[in-house]
């Protein structure tokens, strides 16, 4: 199945949106475990089902272990965001925190998924906020959000997806990360959204374009 | 708004009457909203709770945890969650299962939602309380269904210890911890000698008997960290987790001679039992963990060799020796 | 986009010449080749990033004038540009407003 990529407009006023709200999110990582967070430059494609875990495998790295936490929104757009964390992702948000009492492994999870979801919620949020002007003239309202749940853990990036068990066909990726400054902690944001959205987003970002 | 006058109330009686708990705090944690649900569980109605403070009316609350949250949507503008997996609860509910539930109180799961007022403020936060008790309940229940099946599959049929599969897998867990971290531990393999001479003897249930009693009379003797497994027929391993070989030839000594002075009973015959054990420990410039089997092998050879019921360490000459070995015992 | 965007916000009566740069290394080559006297300076670029390119400036003694367009709000990162030698940062999505008031106060002429 052929996938039609965005146009070179679209991609560029998804990556710049995606790039200001990613920086909200950063700046509030930043302020919650006290150190400078470095900021990427935002990865955005539209991908066949089929090339998704690939696609993951390549940005977070092969053969690599990664704990990873899911959450969905939905509204006048819909799909998943997905955070990724290195192997024992848990122990090292913990040990980031600086918290003087010892984390049992509850604690740990809970501090997970606490994080993912500010930065899910930063993320999404400000994405929504940018086009907010458009999406309300075609009868938005606001986006909702799921509760975070833990998806795997320790698990080689390549198997966090599996196709064989999914139902749609592609998907609007859109990636950043978050690696902080003297420290091995990394941490990529991935939102997906399939089909429907795709159409949604496709025409929004032409009228963004448009609006500059 | 077109709405017809008789539903003007009707998200009013919704929120009332929907089989969720909902309530609303303020910034000074006064509370505001406090529907039905909220009421009947909690035994306190509306009326006594509303502008009063959340934690002055329910001290069993997690109170520094939970306003801390609270605060979170205030400043992050952004929903937020707790999950019964993390926190069972934050109310003391009772339950719906009061005969068939295995809890102490409701399971809870809770949302967290920013509420803004009409000039666009967050003034406050509304936070739904979903029963997850029946999906705690069945949860639970599978995941230790599931537990169970995956220690199954670890385990071997006959003796009831770890199989093989299970062995080498914490073999390599053990192997890769020690390669990143330093640190030793040591492996050994042990085999019933003239285990043929059993069962011919005295018959394949005999000889089952003897394999069970053997390997459970064995795990009786080690640390729990020890990993005891049935790696074949009747050739069994022993992961020993910080030990270095000194300590293991020890343990395998103890092991051997115990054995030797406990005939196994079956159908009030007394079979005498001795065993040969291959012992090697970890090194820093192992190259991977199938290669500690193979020093625990040769070793077991050649205690095996050298007239049974004996204990060998592995060493480097073990190599040579092995080498010189005419093919035909190979 | 990031840079058509930056440039809607400009204020209309500024009688300027606009030179566009892809990446910092661009930006770099077009500063160095004379023709800027105001750089507005985003910091997440491919390439060379925009503390790179004050870096670079500083080391090379350029006599700078550079406003710091970013959605890198961190209050670290705005210390550290003003440490680096820019004049003002900028937040994204850029208020044509915050662009005036940075500009009338370094006395340019609107």
């Amino acid at each position: 199945m052929s996938v039609r990529p965005l146009t070179e407009d679209q991609r560029d006023a998804m990556q710049e949106i995606t790039n200001i709200a990613m920086g909200q999110a950063g700046s509030l990582l930043a302020t919650l475990l006290g150190v400078f967070v470095n900021l990427s430059v935002p990865r955005i494609n539209v991908l066949a089902l089929s090339d998704v875990a690939d696609a993951i495998g390549s940005m977070v790295g092969r053969n690599i272990e990664i704990t990873a936490v899911r959450q969905s929104f939905h509204g006048y757009l819909r799909g998943e965001a997905i955070v990724i964390y290195g192997r024992d992702g848990c122990k090292e948000l913990g040990d980031l925190m600086g918290y003087d009492e010892v984390l049992d492994r509850t604690d740990e999870i809970e501090l997970l998924l606490d994080v993912s979801n500010i930065l899910v919620g930063a993320c999404l949020g400000g994405i929504i906020d940018q086009i907010k002007g458009i999406t309300e003239a075609h009868g938005a309202g606001e986006l909702s959000f799921s509760a975070p749940s833990l998806m795997a853990e320790n698990v080689p990036a390549e198997v966090l997806i599996n196709p064989d068990k999914l139902t749609w066909t592609h998907a609007l990726l859109m990636e950043v990360n978050f690696t902080l400054e003297g420290r091995n902690f990394i941490s990529h944001l991935c939102m997906l959204m399939p089909g429907g959205s795709i159409e949604k987003m496709r025409n929004i970002l032409d009228e963004f374009v448009a609006s500059f | 708004m077109s709405e017809s006058p008789q539903n003007i109330h009707l998200p009013d009686s919704i929120v009332k009457w929907v089989n969720v708990g909902i309530f609303v705090v303020d910034r000074g944690m006064k509370i505001t909203l406090w529907n039905n649900f909220m009421a009947n569980h909690s035994g306190r109605g509306a009326d006594t709770v509303i502008g009063r403070n959340l934690f002055d009316c329910f001290p069993e609350l997690p109170k520094t945890w939970l306003s801390k949250k609270i605060q979170s949507v205030f400043i992050l503008k952004n929903f937020a969650f707790t999950s019964w997996e993390q926190r069972p609860y934050l109310f003391h509910f009772p339950h719906n299962r009061p005969i068939t539930g295995s809890v102490d109180f409701m399971l809870q799961n809770c949302t967290f939602m920013p509420v803004k007022n009409e000039t666009g403020e967050i003034d406050s936060v509304c936070i739904t309380l979903f029963d997850a008790t029946d999906t705690g309940i069945s949860q639970t229940e599978l995941k230790n269904a599931m537990d169970r099946l995956s220690e199954d599959s670890n385990r071997d049929g006959l003796t009831g210890i770890y199989n093989r599969r299970y062995l080498e897998q914490h073999l390599l867990t053990e192997f890769d911890r020690s390669k990143r971290y330093g640190g030793h531990f040591s492996f050994m393999l042990f085999d019933l000698d003239h285990f043929k001479k059993v069962n011919d003897t005295y018959g394949h249930l005999a000889g089952d008997a003897v394999l069970c009693a053997v390997s459970q009379h064995i795990n009786s003797l080690l640390r729990t960290v020890d990993v005891l497994g049935r790696y074949g027929g009747e050739e069994f391993g022993v992961i020993l987790p910080s030990t270095n070989l000194e300590g293991a030839i020890v343990v395998a000594e103890k092991l051997k001679q115990i054995v030797a002075q406990t005939p196994v009973m079956h159908k009030e015959t007394a079979i005498p039992i001795t065993v040969s054990i291959g012992v090697t420990e970890f090194k820093a410039e192992t190259p991977n963990y199938e290669h500690l089997i193979h020093c625990a092998d040769l070793a077991l050879y050649f205690s095996k060799e050298n007239g049974r019921n004996r204990v060998t360490r592995y060493t480097d000459e073990l190599e040579s020796k092995n080498n010189l070995r005419p093919t035909l015992f190979t | 986009m990031a840079r058509k965007m930056l440039i809607k916000a400009l204020p209309s009566s500024w009688d300027v010449d606009i030179t566009q740069a892809g990446n910092g290394e661009e930006a770099l080559a077009a500063y160095r080749a004379g023709k800027a006297d105001v750089m507005f300076l985003d910091l997440t670029m491919p390439v060379m990033d925009g503390f790179q390119v004050l870096e670079a400036l500083q080391k090379e003694g350029l006599n700078s004038f550079v406003i710091v367009v970013s959605a890198d709000i961190q209050p670290i990162a705005q210390e550290r540009v003003k440490k680096l030698g820019a004049i003002a940062f900028i937040k994204k999505p850029v208020a044509s407003d915050a662009i005036e008031s940075v500009l009338k106060q370094y006395g340019v002429a609107l």
